[in-house]
């Protein structure tokens, strides 16, 4: 051991110590770096149009990208779409994640909690395309449901590729994200807390308004950012359950770099997805501060 | 089931045959007492001897699998707790971390509906009356463990409720505190005239702050008195050994003689406890409390007690205001008695492996069956 630990001292000696931290820093910064260099290759091309006659980028740099992706009214579409769908998965998601995380850290059924959790990764198993599939099976003209109606003599209904079929499909993508994120907060509320708050008068509506929803903020921040952001920049879900007719803006990306092989309104698209979800995730910080994720030192 | 024990009744609390059985775990049975308005009433007991179910039920958390719990007379067996008018401190306290202390305190008024303009001075007063006047704005985390056991007293009581439920809040703290906020519990209960019943197992809060106190093992009560009469008659081996430092001596019973209670052993006698009456030949032991026992370098040290034993000083532990030995006594099968010494001349002067006397009277000898 001893030998051991000399030649450890000749290799790292004691005064390097203090760099332990940052070393351990350097895979992460490395990996920001990459995704730092890939931004600015984009942020080049965002300037570029397209040359219809030659199809590479041009020479010259230009604000035209950006300028057609404020003003044509396919982005505008598109981007509203993105942003009111995922704000719309958000506050479902939210409120049905509520209930379920609820009843899985309070039960005090063994069985239920682990039924419960099983449930909730099981769909990480299965990954988001065989998912999306699996509802085209259910869903479509000729599926499950429709073939349930036609039984008690309901014609077929269109139950896929409009707008409430991508919501559906995201809100039950995002279901696990949210209840994980906020499992970990309910835990931590001590359930002498919600006792208390009924022994002072607060029947349970109004222990959940003022007791669990305040210390549950952290969790609910935290889900919340992550349903907003993975629903908003989902790309398989609109895709196969919209159709083509409900593009995100991560649709409309693929198409201008792999359809009309338009790298520079693709990149600008991109640039402005980074900013719109760097502004959201921004605004609600501000709102609601940092620290309320739990982050930082406590007192 | 009775709907009402009786109109006018002066109990703020009756429970009656209540019996609560987690899965398999029978955590209360057969609980049956009154409590008085007005008084204070300790519950004590080992760990997991269902004093927190017991409260719990009272305050409405758990209904009671059979049994009834009335409050004011009126069974509460439907009414959720919070439209009992119950009080509580709990044992990790449940202060809110999100809101201050003056907040805290003014939670139970709003979600009572009092009027909002009374509000600000109601919880002043109470503020004032735990003396933490000047801190209502801090923060939870900004206050000291003791202020925060304040904080927790002050907002069970801001809504003046019928009875206050305190459940062990005192254990996390050292002792010093501990013993300054009894006493401050004892005040308060006093100035408001409010009845409480309070959990725990330290022996001594009980014997201090209470009006009567009700003894729990596993689950039933095992006696309920006032501090007194759990200290001096026991209702029981299992109350004499869990309150005060006492000594058990087995043996056979010789001869019955009214109370007196002589044993097979020699010259060792107690008088019943708890109205026990064996039959000579019956096993029994004897209860005697270590400070009851007087300990001298000789028998003719003494002075005038009824029984008297030889015996070796095995250990002797300096407490401060006591020494507290253990000593072996061969005549008693080699039981080693505890024995407290108060006498400060005397300290120190036993020595482990010097021979000592031990004295003590027959009437402080309890005899319990086993
Ligand atoms: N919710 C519950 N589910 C199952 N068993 C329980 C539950 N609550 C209490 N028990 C059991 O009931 C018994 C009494 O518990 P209780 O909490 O009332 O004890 P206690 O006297 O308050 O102990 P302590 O001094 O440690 O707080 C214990 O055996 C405990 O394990
Ligand atoms: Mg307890």
């Amino acid at each position: 051991m001893d030998a051991l630990e000399a030649i450890a001292a000749a290799v790292w000696p004691r005064s390097f110590s203090a760099a332990v931290p940052w070393l351990m820093l350097l895979p992460a910064v490395v990996l920001v770096g990459l995704l730092v260099l890939g931004l600015w290759d984009m942020a080049d091309g965002s300037f570029r149009t397209l040359d219809t006659a030659t199809f590479l980028p041009s020479d010259d740099y230009s604000l035209a990208n950006y300028h057609r992706a404020f003003t044509e009214r396919l982005f505008f579409t598109v981007a509203s779409r993105s942003l009111i769908g995922s704000l719309i998965v958000t506050a479902i998601t939210l409120f049905l994640a509520f209930p379920y995380s609820y009843v899985m850290v309070r039960t005090r059924s063994a069985a239920l909690r682990k039924f419960l959790l099983i449930a909730l990764f099981l769909p990480f198993f299965i990954g988001q395309v065989v998912r999306a599939y699996g509802w085209l099976i259910i869903l479509g003209s000729q599926g499950m449901v429709n073939e349930a109606l036609g039984l008690v003599g309901v014609s077929p209904i269109r139950l896929l590729y409009n707008y409430p079929a991508v919501l559906f499909g995201l809100v039950q993508y995002m279901l696990p994200f949210a209840v994980l994120m906020l499992a970990p907060a309910l835990t931590a509320i001590p359930e002498e807390m919600e006792s208390a708050a009924g022994s002072l008068g607060a029947n349970w509506v109004r222990t959940f308004l003022h007791v669990v929803l305040p210390l549950a903020k952290p969790g609910f921040i935290g889900a919340g950012l992550v349903v907003l952001t993975l629903s908003l920049t989902d790309f398989a879900i609109p895709a196969i359950l919209g159709g083509g007719s409900q593009d995100f803006i991560a649709n409309a990306i693929y198409d201008q770099f792999f359809r009309t092989s338009d790298q520079g309104m693709g990149a600008t698209l991109a640039l402005l997805l980074v900013a719109v979800g760097s502004m959201m995730v921004g605004v609600v910080f501000a709102l609601f501060g940092a620290g309320t994720l739990a982050m930082g030192r406590s007192k | 089931m009775t709907e009402t024990i009786a109109a006018g009744t002066p109990f703020a609390v009756s429970v009656r045959d209540v019996n609560m059985v987690f899965d398999g775990v029978h955590a209360v049975r057969d609980a049956t007492f009154d409590l008085e308005r007005g008084r204070f009433l300790t519950i004590l007991g080992p760990s997991g001897s269902g004093k927190t179910t017991l409260l719990r039920m009272i305050a409405g958390f758990g209904k009671p699998t059979s049994g009834e719990v009335f409050i004011n007379g009126l069974a509460v067996g439907s009414v959720p707790p919070h439209r009992r008018s119950i009080g509580m401190v709990f044992q990790k306290l449940a202060l809110f971390p999100h809101m201050t202390a003056a907040e805290n305190v003014a939670f139970p008024l709003r979600m009572r509906r009092f009027d909002a303009r009374t509000i600000p001075d109601r919880v002043q007063r109470y503020l004032d009356l735990v003396k933490l006047g000047r801190l209502g704005d801090r923060r939870i985390h900004e206050l000291s463990g003791g202020q925060q056991q304040r904080v927790a007293i002050a907002r069970a009581l801001v809504f003046e409720p019928d009875l206050l439920l305190l459940d062990e809040p005192l254990a996390a703290l050292d002792r010093k505190l501990r013993e300054e906020m009894q006493l401050e519990f004892r005040r308060i209960q006093r100035e408001l005239d409010v009845t409480t019943i309070n959990v725990t197992h330290d022996q001594r809060e009980a014997l201090v702050v209470s009006d009567e106190i009700i003894v729990m093992d596993h689950g039933r009560i095992q006696q309920k008195a006032r501090p007194e009469a759990t200290y001096r008659q026991p209702n029981n081996a299992f109350v004499a050994n869990f309150i005060g430092v006492t000594n058990f001596i087995e043996g056979t019973v010789a001869s019955v003689d009214g109370e007196r209670i002589a044993f097979e052993r020699a010259g060792f006698a107690g008088r019943t406890g708890n109205g026990f009456r064996p039959t000579a030949g019956a096993s029994a032991r004897g209860a005697l409390r270590a400070e009851q026992i007087r300990i001298a370098g000789g028998r003719e040290a003494l002075g005038d007690v009824d029984t008297v034993v030889d015996g070796t000083v095995t250990d002797a532990i300096f407490e401060g205001e006591r020494v507290v030995y253990e000593v072996a006594v061969a005549d008693l099968g080699e039981a080693t008695l505890r024995v407290f010494d108060h006498d400060p001349v005397a300290h120190s002067q036993h020595d482990v492996g010097s021979a000592v006397a031990l004295g003590w009277n027959v009437k402080d000898v309890l005899v319990f069956g086993d």
